[in-house]
């Protein structure tokens, strides 16, 4: 049943100034599964984020990713490799279409093509598959040619999330993807990141307790720089100490 | 006198209106995340007031307290009025119109006054020289030592011993958390650019009698305070005194070694601060 | 037919100007002006970046055709080129070390440079004749086999030439301007962190842009050597950065075309208003000042929004009645 490790994280390390906001993390993330990373505020959640993905350098520690060891890579590379984040502040190219913000989350894994000063974007250069395959996905076809700064932000959150999945990655990072949603598109998204797992591996940071326990293979439970606990949603639900870390009524499924 | 003794008490003396004239950019831009181009108009706009002054007869000592208020008070009003509805924008036009409002007041200084220079007289009670054995130095310039020395105290006692410096301090660090503390941010913001623009006025005063006035004074002094400011450390005080004294020493000691060449080094201090260190000698770390 | 409109608005300045102006000189200086601001366009609107040092670039260009075309006589179409050359790799060598830094400390890292050029211009006198510049450059006329094909003599005569490059130059930087690169630094001036977490190389992307700005600039200061037959200490000072600047941001970011406007705005309203009122700058920085809080996108902004306005004269005059849910 275990598929093979696809991310592997040993101690890391981050330290801003003499703050440790990573005091050695060692994660394990499979393949086409749900992993998520769950603790309070400050636990380190995002940081660590950064330091798989590359968007901030490590302090110390190893990372491997499919074989390959990543740690000195700067974020532009990791996306060649296969890795792809959304970010918990929305940031997407305002001025921007929405198609065209995908077209170029979707060039990315060949940026190459991004220093062509002749050719306009058009024909085999615009990803026109993969921007329609995701603009689908989501749902934002009618929206295709709005600006994404014009979008509800339930609409930026989702193109968010269409960012990292034009890159076609073999793991993709969403952090707080439903942060800010209505109850409706709530649903909708929690079905939608569940139906990821087919094709690609998604490592998750949520605060909403309902969609981590429903959808997780996995669950890491983080606590000031260091992993407090880690093993199957039940398994994380019964533990002591992780609830001592929330105080209690936050693992119990109530919305976060 | 020792030639290297006198030109480090020249170095001293030069530092420390660097200092005043770039610790209002420093701290202008510390807290509105501002580079003023204009800077360089105020300390024009400060020895003209000063000439203009001593036109017509008052004393250079009315005119160190009255011009510092005139142009802080055009400083205020420029935030006001004009500046204020530029912080929304792209950082560009932070630029494009303080280089602007720049261009203005130094063409209106040549309307007024004429594109030639003029000189500012020396205060009669500091003229001449001090004597003190071998030791022979100009009244009025070890008086702007002094004056500045006293000044930069009071400044730092406002900035660290008041709550308006404490909401300074504060702001610089996070704008959000002041104004959700009550406290009215953007006058703050008025006050602490009129504070810069008041500060570059005294340094153009009192630099006015040691170079006379002249309409492109404004262009070389904001060169110089950019350096200073880079090299001290962006929003920092006690940067822009370091940075200030740094310089000025440097620039004078290298005009009797090598005269071009003192300028070319400065410009090297801060391309190289600003790849290896480019929050400055003192500034806070982004 | 949108696609050609800039490129027949370009066309349509080079042909009006030697109808409705006296000086060819001043015609020339339009259209040099207007490449070396976008030069500047390229790297403030369409990459985010804002460069005072594009008067090394243009200074360079100045320098290098002065050399070559007095000391070392190469061919002019060689030396034209070289000067392009020696722009892009100045642009490189500053863009290499200034993109290291973001924001306000790369904006101030180009000032130094600038600075730094302006100085080293002045002491090697032995290249750059110091303060007195470099003199007598020669403006020779295209020749095939010692057959005079084209003379250059006169100033509209040259103009004719600058012309001829200026819309080669345009039609080149506007396939730059479309291409994928061109819509990639869109990306990064639009958001510099994303663009690089989606998998771009940004100091490759900006030092393209500086190289391709480098060459620009380098071509508009050659072009400027010859026309003026000197080779100035002035264009390396800070001036010439700033003016270029003024042109660029007047004209509107973002717009190629917008560049030439801006150049345009700028030496005719010099030209006009300077014999009139020696203080003529007081207006440009009123101007500067008004763009900066009431017309962002600068007079091609202005441009559209009138266009716009006219537009929807004409649809309120036309007796058609509106389909219902149509916008006005």
């Amino acid at each position: 049943m275990s598929s093979p490790i696809l991310l592997e994280a040993v101690g890391i390390e981050k330290y801003y100034g003499k703050f440790a906001a990573l005091g050695g993390v060692n994660l394990k993330v499979r393949a086409n599964t749900v992993h998520s990373v769950i603790g309070p505020n400050g636990a380190g959640k995002t940081t660590l984020f950064h330091m798989l993905t590359g968007t901030k350098s490590v302090s110390a520690g190893r990372i491997l990713f499919d074989g390959y060891d990543v740690t000195h890579e700067p974020d532009h590379r990791r996306v060649q490799r296969g890795i792809a984040r959304s970010f918990q502040v929305t940031s997407l190219f305002q001025s921007l279409s929405v198609r065209e913000n995908l077209r170029l989350a979707a060039q990315g894994i060949a940026p190459a093509m991004a220093m062509n000063c002749w050719h306009p974007p058009e024909g085999r250069r615009s990803c026109a598959e993969t921007v329609a395959n995701v603009l689908s996905k989501l749902g934002l076809e009618s929206f295709a040619t709005v600006p994404a700064g014009n979008l509800s932000h339930g609409q930026q959150r989702r193109l968010e999330v269409g960012m990292a999945l034009a890159a076609r990655p073999k793991a993709i990072f969403l952090d707080e993807p439903t942060s800010g949603m209505g109850i409706d598109d709530l649903d909708e998204m929690k079905r939608f990141i569940k139906s990821l797992r087919a094709d690609h591996t998604v490592v998750l940071i949520e605060h909403n307790m309902n969609i981590v326990m429903d959808i997780s293979d996995t669950v890491t439970v983080m606590q000031q720089g260091k992993v407090l606990a880690e093993g199957l949603p039940h398994e994380i639900r019964s533990n002591d100490s992780v609830r001592a870390a929330y105080l209690g009524n936050m693992i119990t499924g109530g919305k976060a | 006198m020792n030639i290297y003794l006198l030109q480090i008490i020249n170095g001293v003396g030069i530092g420390m209106l660097y200092f005043l004239l770039a610790v209002g950019l420093s701290i202008v831009f510390g807290l509105l995340r501002f580079v003023n181009f204009a800077h360089g108009a105020f300390y024009l706009l400060g020895a003209y007031f000063c000439y203009q002054m001593t036109r017509w007869g008052m004393s250079f000592w009315l005119a160190l307290v009255v011009v510092p208020l005139a142009v802080g008070a055009i400083g205020w009003l420029t935030e006001k009025l004009m500046l204020r509805h530029v912080y929304a924008t792209a950082h560009e036009f932070h630029i494009v119109i303080t280089v602007g409002l720049a261009l203005a007041i130094q063409e209106l200084v040549i309307l007024q006054w004429g594109p030639l220079g003029d000189n500012v007289p020396v205060p009669d009670l500091l003229q001449g020289v001090v004597m003190w054995g071998s030791f022979i130095y100009p009244k009025y310039r070890l008086f702007v030592i002094g004056f500045t020395s006293i000044l930069a105290v009071v400044l730092w006692y406002v900035l660290e011993g008041t709550r308006l410096g404490s909401a300074v301090r504060a702001g610089s660090e996070s704008t959000e958390m002041v104004s959700l503390l009550g406290i009215n941010v953007f006058r703050i913001f008025s006050l602490v650019f009129a504070l810069g623009a008041a500060t570059a006025a005294l340094a153009g005063v009192l630099a006015a009698p040691i170079r006379g006035a002249e309409p492109f004074m404004g262009i070389e002094a904001l060169g110089i305070a950019f350096v200073v400011v880079v090299v001290g450390g962006m929003g920092s005080f006690s940067g822009a005194l370091l940075g200030g004294l740094l310089i000025g020493i440097v620039q004078s000691v290298m005009s009797t070694l090598w005269p071009e060449g003192a300028r070319l080094m400065i410009y090297i201090a801060m391309a190289s601060v600003l790849l290896l260190r480019p929050h400055g000698l003192l500034g806070r770390k982004e | 037919m949108k696609k050609n409109t800039h490129l027949f608005l370009a066309l349509a300045v080079v042909l009006i100007m030697p109808l409705l102006m006296n000086s060819g000189s001043l015609a020339s200086e339009v259209l040099i002006f207007g490449l070396a601001a976008m030069g500047c366009n390229l790297l403030l609107g369409f990459t985010g970046l804002l460069s005072f040092g594009q008067g090394i670039f243009f200074g360079l260009g100045s320098y290098t055709i002065a050399l070559t075309l007095t000391r070392w006589p190469l061919p002019m179409p060689v030396a034209l080129v070289l000067a392009m050359v020696m722009g892009g790799l100045g642009a490189a060598i500053v863009g290499w070390i200034a993109i290291r830094q973001k924001g306000t400390y790369f904006v101030m890292l180009t000032l130094a440079f600038a600075q730094m050029f302006y100085f080293i211009a002045y002491t090697a006198t032995g290249l750059t004749g110091g303060d007195n510049g470099l003199l007598d450059i020669p403006r020779p006329s295209i020749t095939v086999f010692g057959q005079t094909l084209w003379p250059l003599v006169t100033p509209w005569q040259f103009y004719g030439f600058v012309a001829v490059v200026f819309m080669v130059a345009f039609w080149l930087l506007l396939k730059v301007s479309r291409s994928t690169f061109g819509r990639t630094l869109l990306a990064v001036r639009d958001n510099e962190e994303r663009a690089g977490a989606i998998g771009y190389n940004l100091k490759i992307l900006k030092l393209q842009a500086f190289i391709i700005s480098g060459v620009v600039t380098g071509l508009a200061g050659a072009l400027h050597a010859m026309m003026t037959g000197i080779a100035p200490l002035s264009n390396a000072e800070y001036h010439t950065s700033e003016m270029i600047l003024v042109m660029t941001v007047i004209g509107g970011t973002g717009n190629l075309f917008a560049s030439v406007l801006g150049s345009a705005f700028y030496l005719l309203l010099a030209d006009w208003l300077s014999t009139l009122w020696p203080r003529w700058l007081l207006l440009l920085g009123l101007v500067l000042i008004a763009v900066s809080l009431w017309m962002q996108r600068g007079l091609w902004g202005l441009g559209e929004k009138l266009w716009a306005a006219v537009g929807r004269k004409r649809d309120r005059a036309s007796s058609q009645s509106r389909a219902p849910g149509e916008k006005a």
